[in-house]
Order: C-alpha cells, then structure tokens, then sequence
C-alpha cells in the first residue's frame, strides 16, 4: 500500500508531537480542522504548517482513540464545518502530553547547551 | 457498504469545507491536488478499508465472471467435479483406513491366524483350530481375551431360519462365548452369550443384528424370549446387536484362503456348540479368531506364549504352522488399502489438473488484461492490489466449485457405497465427517493458489508503460517456454502419468478375466441347497442328491448335471493334507482341496480329463479318486498316477486311501490365484449339508433356472435354495473389486486427458488468435498453408512432449507402487506405455489441429486491417 507509506513518513516526523499539538489548541474550546491548522500556524509563527494529508488523518486518529469528539456545527462564517473537541480522556493526555514535554525539552536544552 | 460509504462523503464532506475555508483566506493549497489520497488516508485511520477492499475486489470478480459466463461455468463446473470427487474419495480413504475400528480400545485387538510352514506350497495366512484357540484362550498371560468365530460352514455359509415365511438362509456365525466381550460390544437390548451356553446342548440361544431383528422380525420390542427354529432345532432369543455393529466378513478377517465366515454381515450369532478342550489338536482349520491384549503386552509375546501352549500338538501332529498376531485394523483393510491410496492420489493428480486448467485458462485471460492492469498501475493500483484482484477472482470460483464439489461429494458417497463391491472393508461405515470437511477445506485453499497464483503473478509483473504503449499485439511471438507452456507440460505430464496407471489397471482387468480357469463358465448354472437341521439324516441328504441329479438332467435344454461341496472360483476350502498312501509314514507333504463330485461334474463344468478316467456312478463303495495335475505332479513329478494312492479327506467312515484312477485339469479356486493341489471324491463320501448344483443348459441358462428350483423345491419342499447364479456371475462377481477399481481409476485417467486437451486447446486457439497479424504477415509473405500448421503444432506440442517424457518417468517410479495392483502385467509394460503415449498424443494433436487449421485459414488482409 504505497500511497499510505508517503503520508506516513510526514506523519511520523510530527508523530506524537503534532497529536499533542493538536489537543493543545482544543484545550480552550471546540474548533474545526481549518481553524486548528490555522492556529497551529499563527500560534507558531508560521514556523508549523500542518499538511490537510497529515492532519485529517491525525484528527481521526485521535477521535478513534477517545481523545477528541467531533461535532457538526455552524461555523463563525456560518459554514457547516466538524468541530473537535477534547474529551475527559483527552484532557488527561494533554496534562500527560505536557509533563512529558517539559522533561524531554528541558533535557534536549541542557544537552544542547554548549554551542556547536 | 452503506456504512463506508456515509464515512466517506463525511470525509470528503469536512476536507471541502477546509478548502472552501482555506479559499476564503486567500491560502494557496498546493499539496490539495490530491484531495482524494488525503480522503483515503484518513479514512484507513478507521481501519475498515481491508475488508472493504475485500468486498471490492470480489465484486470485481463477480464482474468478471459475469462478463465471461462461459468460462465461469466450465471452471465452476470442473472445480465442483475435481473438488468434489477427490473430498468423496478422501471421505473413503478416512473411514475406512484413517478412522479407528468401532470397538471398545480398538487399539488393542488383534487377529490370530496361522503361518503356513515354508515348505508348503502358498497358501498364505492359515485359519485356526478350536482345540488351539482352547489352549490360547486358557494359558496366554498377555491376552485380556481370545474369541473364536465361524459360520455354518458350507456354500451358503448360513443358518436356515424357519417359521418367518419360506425356509431361508440367513449368514450366521457361531462364535466364542466371550466374542462380543472381546471386541467390546454390548448388545443394545437383551444380553451377551454366558460362558456356558458355548457347550454342545447348552447353546440353544440366538443373538440378532440389528438388521435381521428390522427386517424379519419388524422391530418388535417384545423380541427378547422369543422362540424360533434355526436349522431345525429350537432356540431363543436373547439379544439384538446395536445398528452400527459391523463384523469383518470373508477374508477381512486375515486367513488367505476362503474362510468359513460369510462374504455378507452376519444376521445371526449363536454360541459355538463345540466343547473345544475336547476337539481335537490337528485339523478342523475352519475358525477365524480375535485377541484383545493386556495394555502394554506385545503382539510377539502373545505369538509366543500361543505357540509353547500347543507345543504337544506341534509334536503330535507334525504341524508345520504357526500363530501370529496382527493389527486387526491393519488385517481388516490390508487388501483394500493400497488401491484405495492409488485412487486417491490419481483423483488428487485429476483435481491438480482441473486447477492448472483454470490458471492456464485465467493466465490467458490475464494476458489479454495486461494493458487494463497497465492503466490500473499508472492511476495507482498497487501491484499487491493487481495481485489480490486476481486471487480473489480465483477464490470466488473455487468457492463457488468447492460448495457445490461438497454437495456432489455426499451425493458421490452414497452412489459409491450402493456401487462398492461387498470385499470393500468397513463400507457401510463411509461417510463424511468434519474431518473430510477440513480436507475439502485444504484442497479448496491449495486449489485458490494454484488456480490464481500464475495469473496474478504474472499480471503482477506488468510493466505499465510497455503495455499501455504497445497495446496488445505485439506480445512476443512465442519461441521461450513461458508459463503457459509450463503448465500445459504439467497437465501432460498428470495426464500420461493417470492413462499409464488405467492401461495398467486396464490391462489387469482383461488377463484377469482372460486367464484360463481350468472349466467353461458359459452356459452354466449355479445352485446351492441346504439340507440343514436334526431331520435330515446322511442317508436322506444323499438321498436327496441322488433324486435331484436324475431329475434335473431331464429338465428340456439341460445338457449334464453336476455336482460339488464347492464350486471353483469361490476360493479354497475343505483342505486336507495330501500324501502318498502307500509309503508308511503317512506325514502329508502339502495341504490340498478336497472336492466330492457327482460324475456328471467335470462334464458340466467342461473340465477336461487329462489321464485315465473319471469317477463313475459304478464307483460308488469303490475307495477311488481324481488328481489335478498339480496334484499328480506334487506326488508322482514324472510317474504315472494311475493305480498309485492317495489319502483320503470324508466323513469318519469315509476311505483313508483312494486309488488314483484319473487325473483332471487344473481348476481356478480363485479369479488371481494359481490353481490349487485338488483331490477329487465321489460325493457319497462326504454327507455334509450344503452342496451345489452345476448345470450345463443348451442356450440362455435364464430359461431354465426356474424349473430347477421347481424341481429341487419339488424333491424337497424344506430345503433352502440359495438365490440361483451362474458360473459366470459368480466370476463377474469374484471381479468385482478390480472391476470397481479398474472402472474410477479408467474414468479418472479419461477426465485428465479430457482437461488436459482442453487446456491445450486453450492456449494454442489463443495464441493463434493473438498472432492473428503476424500470422497474416507471414501468409502475405507466401508462407504455406503446411508450414504455418506445422508451426502452430509445434508450439502446442513441445510442451505436451516434454509433459509426456516427464509423466513416462513419473509412471516409472510410480511402478513398485502400483505393482501391487496389476495382474500378470509388469509396472513397465511397454505395450500399454506405448498406447497411453499414443493416445495422448493424438488427443493432444487433435486440440492444438483446430487452432493449428484456424491459423491457416486467416485472411492475410483482413487481419492486416486488424493491425
């Protein structure tokens, strides 16, 4: 299945990190796909840009796992759109996501600490 | 697929509302030109997607089995018949030679016979004798029991059962007391025999199968007590055998020569009647016995300990044979099994050839799908998917073919166990179980692969851009073996090796039924009589033969009249020791068929007088006898018999010492048994109770079998007549077995060559349709008519002769296991090599001619427009 092997290889880059992105930016509320790559971009600096082919995929992961609960709503622009939102076992993953986060960067820091 | 389907338009559905979004923003989405691949992708996040491929792919299949019915249906067709014949036969194979016998620890019993000294001519396996058994049953220490078994000795081999309607013979046996204990089995109503109802005067009791107690005594419940008359004599009921109690019959029981146990189930079971520690220690062979061991005692121990307990007799009498034990499973179906084994395997060779059939069949096809599956792969399909689709395609039609192949395989079944001959051990227990299931399971998987492995392979391997650019005609123009030739080859090579091993078979057959037997069969009748019971005095039973000898000539078409204590063909019985009276030590030097005749016999059964003179009515009181020729060669090699003497072989006051006063032809006791030593006797000699008639009719012998029995029924109205044959049937019927095997493995070996001439035809007419431009070339070119025919018949018969060459070696090595089968006929005989060759190469001739006259016939302009 060679077409699934080409996303795969993006998506494992982000794997891990882009899920725990992903929950970061419903941490506050519901939001549609379009609206979180956006915030993912905007929130870096247009640093992360997050691939429709890498996020969908993402999105539906996390929803098969319990994580996100997706709705049909009305958008701001009064477009229909999905919105994801975090679920109890989400939020729990988050706090997880978050304290793991904060360990590894700050070991990658103390080890990247002497310049080059 | 609904749920797929309300999945995927809500995936399509969020990623639109995305890129409407992304619109709006001005965002320039340059990796959305394939929205579809995203769609797919975050639908195989849920997983359902191999399943649904699944669906997809079978109804591709249903597809394309729609768009070429015909195909379709042959390869259903010839799937259902090749799966459903090898699951019918393997049904067989497992129930009668996997499955364990249906006794208590079955395990663990054996059957005792005897071993024939070496210096006796053979004879194989010996029967047993009750004082033996008596001293068996008494001393061995490694035996848990040890039974005894015969049937009323005599043509009918039963009991006459009298006050159910016309006397009748029903096939019995006289058993051990503890027989049914041996074997482990309870009758399902009543009781079992007790110890001391096995004694004479004690052993008035009857026990009945299941299906006499059905059939005669409508299944009465009340049965148990009952009284009725066997042979005359008063006795009672007091048990029925459960319905799937079955008992080896005949020589099943392991003795080689015809033994006193009946070619049918017995019906009936009485208690032995003999007090065998008085019986006497040599002679009277005429018992079959069966063994269960101690758990963990050896067959050999048992042997031994059998041996050092007849060791006076062994001394006494001179006795040159031995115990030994044997599996009683193995005993039981040690003639059938290699045969069963050899059909097998020639209806696995059948199926191999069905699925090589349709995988060429489908490789052609593919091929002509080559630029189909070159689009598929350029929009994406991968070549696993190539792949699959063509298996899947494969799977449908074997499972279509293996259901139905089952469905065919229990009808199959119980065709075969109403055609089988009665000699197939263990036939009434064939049946299908989950075992046969699980089998039809594997071979329907291993038919799926072979079927779609080469076509999907194949297909597999295409190269996108050659095939779309191309396109289909310029495929190359044959000359390298490519698969196609591979698997015609194979079908060759099944099918020469399936037409050597029915010419071999076939071959038996006929110098089986062609082998000289020592009397002419045609035009004779055979009748047996019964004179059973306390009634019949020897004086009345001669008697009788006398009246029914001169009636019976007088019968308008009746030629000569004969008599005997048992008819040729039927196998060796009444054996007693051959020896030369007149030297003082009367040790006998071979055991040999005794016959006791009326003097009309030889004359109806057409066996000519070969020295001397034959037995006349006027001999009767006068101690004379007859030799065959073996017998008289055995004795005398090189003397004249006349004058000279031999021992006797009747009744108490019988003669001990005949004077030879003729010598006669050999005679056949069986269909594929060297004639035996036989002595003949008049019939006053022996007064035994069963006797049959040989009569010699001028033409149809049909017309004048009911005035026969008219007129024994006349002499006697209580004398049991057996149902009326012929000496013809009775060989018919002697040959059954081969014939039966002979018959599948023929038809088998037709089928393969059938398929296999299909198959070529197949790939020839398709690859002459595929060269239909360059043939058209070369015609334009001036090729000739001969040369392009022999073109396309060398394409098609390269393979088939390189399949031949390898069959042929196949046969060859084939040949020590197939020896076991034939008759007179050598595993390599070349006559019969020769006619399978010829006749596969003529068949295989014929289907490569009609492409071959096809290519001819090509209208160079029109196939150059085809272009």
């Amino acid at each position: 299945m060679k077409e699934d092997d080409r996303y795969r290889n993006r998506i494992e880059l982000l794997q891990g990190t882009l899920d725990m992105l992903l929950l970061q930016t419903l941490r506050w509320g519901s939001r549609h796909g379009y609206a979180i790559s956006q915030a993912i971009r905007n929130g870096s600096g247009d640093v992360l840009q997050v691939e429709t082919g890498s996020l969908y995929p993402a999105l539906h992961r996390l929803e098969k796992r319990g994580w996100l609960k997706s709705e049909w709503k009305q958008s701001e622009n009064k477009q229909r759109a999905k919105f994801y939102s975090l679920t109890a076992k989400g939020k729990k993953q988050l706090a997880a996501e978050h304290n793991r986060w904060s360990q590894m960067s700050a070991a990658i820091a103390s080890l990247m600490k002497e310049p080059a | 697929m609904r749920f797929f389907s309300s999945r995927n338009k809500e995936i399509a559905e969020e990623i639109e509302a995305h890129l409407r979004m992304a619109e709006q923003d001005g965002i320039a989405q340059r990796e959305f030109g394939s929205t579809l691949l995203v769609r797919e992708t975050t639908r195989d996040v849920w997983g359902w997607t191999r399943i649904e491929k699944f669906v997809r792919d079978l109804r591709y299949a249903v597809r394309q089995m729609r768009r070429t019915p015909g195909f379709a249906v042959i390869a259903i067709l010839t799937l259902a018949l090749g799966l459903g014949a090898t699951t019918a036969m393997f049904s067989i194979v497992n129930s009668v030679l996997l499955e364990p016998l249906k006794y208590r620890d079955p395990g663990r019993l054996y059957a005792a016979v005897n071993l024939p000294s070496p210096k006796a001519p053979t004879l194989g396996l010996w029967l047993v004798n009750a004082r033996h058994f008596h001293e068996w049953r008494t001393h061995c220490q490694s035996c848990e029991d040890v039974a005894l078994a015969t049937s009323a000795a005599g043509a009918s081999a039963g009991v006459t059962l009298t006050g159910l309607g016309e006397p009748y013979v029903f096939p019995a046996l006289y058993v051990s007391s503890n027989f049914f204990r041996t074997l482990g089995v309870q009758p399902a109503m009543g009781r079992d025999f007790r110890p001391e109802e096995e004694l004479p005067g004690k052993n008035d009791e009857l026990i009945l199968s299941d299906s006499i107690w059905r059939s005669q005594f409508g299944r009465d419940a009340n049965v148990i007590g009952r009284a009725v008359r066997v042979n005359g004599k008063p006795v009672t009921i007091v048990g029925v055998m459960p319905p799937d109690f079955r008992l080896p019959v005949g020589n099943q029981w392991g003795p080689d020569i015809l033994n006193a146990t009946n070619a049918a189930q017995a019906t009936m079971f009485v208690p032995l009647g003999t007090d065998v520690s008085k019986a006497k220690g040599d002679g009277g062979y005429n018992y079959v016995s069966v063994v269960r061991l101690k758990p963990g005692a050896t067959p050999a121990q048992a042997a031994a300990e059998f041996y050092s307990s007849i060791a006076e007799f062994v001394r006494e009498f001179h006795i040159g044979l031995k115990p030994a034990l044997f599996p009683l499973q193995e005993t039981i179906t040690r003639r059938a099994r290699a045969g069963l084994w050899l059909l097998l395997g020639t209806v696995g060779a059948v199926l191999l050839i069905v699925c090589v059939n349709i995988g060429n069949l489908m490789l052609v096809r593919t091929a002509s799908r080559d630029r189909e599956a070159g689009i598929r792969m350029a929009l994406g399909s991968s070549r696993a998917e190539l792949f699959r689709l063509v298996l899947s395609e494969a799977l449908m039609l074997v499972a279509i073919g293996s259901l139905l192949g089952v469905a065919l395989a229990y009808g199959a079944l119980k065709l075969f166990v109403a055609a089988a001959p009665v000699e197939l051990p263990r036939i009434g227990e064939v049946h299908m179980d989950a075992r046969a299931l699980g089998f039809a399971l594997a071979a329907a998987f291993l038919s799926t692969l072979i079927c779609g492995l080469f076509p999907a392979w194949k297909l597999a391997r295409t190269d996108p851009q050659q095939s779309i650019k191309q396109g289909i005609r310029s495929q190359k123009p044959g000359g390298r073996m490519g698969t196609r030739e591979v698997l015609v080859g194979a079908e060759a090579a099944l099918s020469t090796l399936l037409l050597v091993i029915g010419g071999l078979l076939g071959a038996s057959f006929y110098r089986v039924m062609s082998a000289p037997k020592g009397f002419e069969a045609a035009h004779v009748i055979a009748q047996d009589v019964t004179l059973a019971g306390a009634k019949y005095t020897d004086k009345d039973r001669l008697r009788f033969v006398d009246e029914a000898l001169g009636r019976l000539e007088r019968i308008p078409g009746v030629q000569a009249v004969g008599m005997t204590n048992w008819l040729p063909i039927r196998g060796e019985t009444w054996i007693c020791t051959l020896w030369d009276a007149t030297l003082p030590d009367k040790r006998g030097i071979a055991p040999a068929n005794f016959r006791f005749v009326s003097p009309g016999y030889w004359t109806a059964m057409g066996i000519p007088l070969k020295k001397g003179r034959l037995i006349a009515a006027s001999d009767r009181g006068r101690a004379v006898g007859l030799l065959s020729e073996r017998a008289a060669q055995m004795l005398w090699p090189g003397q004249n018999p006349i004058g000279k003497h031999v021992g006797g072989c009747g009744d108490s006051d019988a003669p001990n010492s005949l004077e030879v006063i003729g010598v006669v032809a050999d005679v056949r006791a069986g269909l594929e048994k060297e004639p035996p030593v036989t002595v003949y006797q008049g019939y006053w000699d022996s007064t035994f109770g069963s006797r049959s008639f040989a009569i010699r009719t001028q033409a149809d012998p049909a017309a004048v079998i009911s005035a026969v029995r008219k007129t024994l029924r006349s002499i006697d109205s209580e004398a049991s007549l057996s149902t009326t044959t012929t000496m013809e049937q009775i060989i018919d019927d002697s040959a059954a077995a081969r014939r039966f095997e002979t018959t599948l493995a023929v038809a088998f070996a037709t089928a393969a060559l059938a398929l296999a001439s299909l198959g070529v035809y197949g790939v020839i007419s398709f690859s002459v349709a595929r060269r239909t431009p360059e043939i058209g070339i070369r015609i334009a070119l001036g090729a000739r008519a001969p040369q392009l025919a022999a073109m396309v018949l060398r394409q098609g018969m390269t393979p088939v002769l390189i399949g031949l060459a390898a069959g042929l070696g196949c046969a060859l090595l084939a040949g020590r296991f197939i020896a076991s089968q034939l008759y007179d006929v050598a595993p390599h005989d070349p006559a019969t090599i020769c006619a399978a060759c010829a006749v596969l190469l003529i068949v295989a001739a014929a289907a490569c001619w009609i492409p071959a006259r096809r290519a001819v016939r090509i209208d160079p302009t029109t196939a150059l427009r085809f272009e």
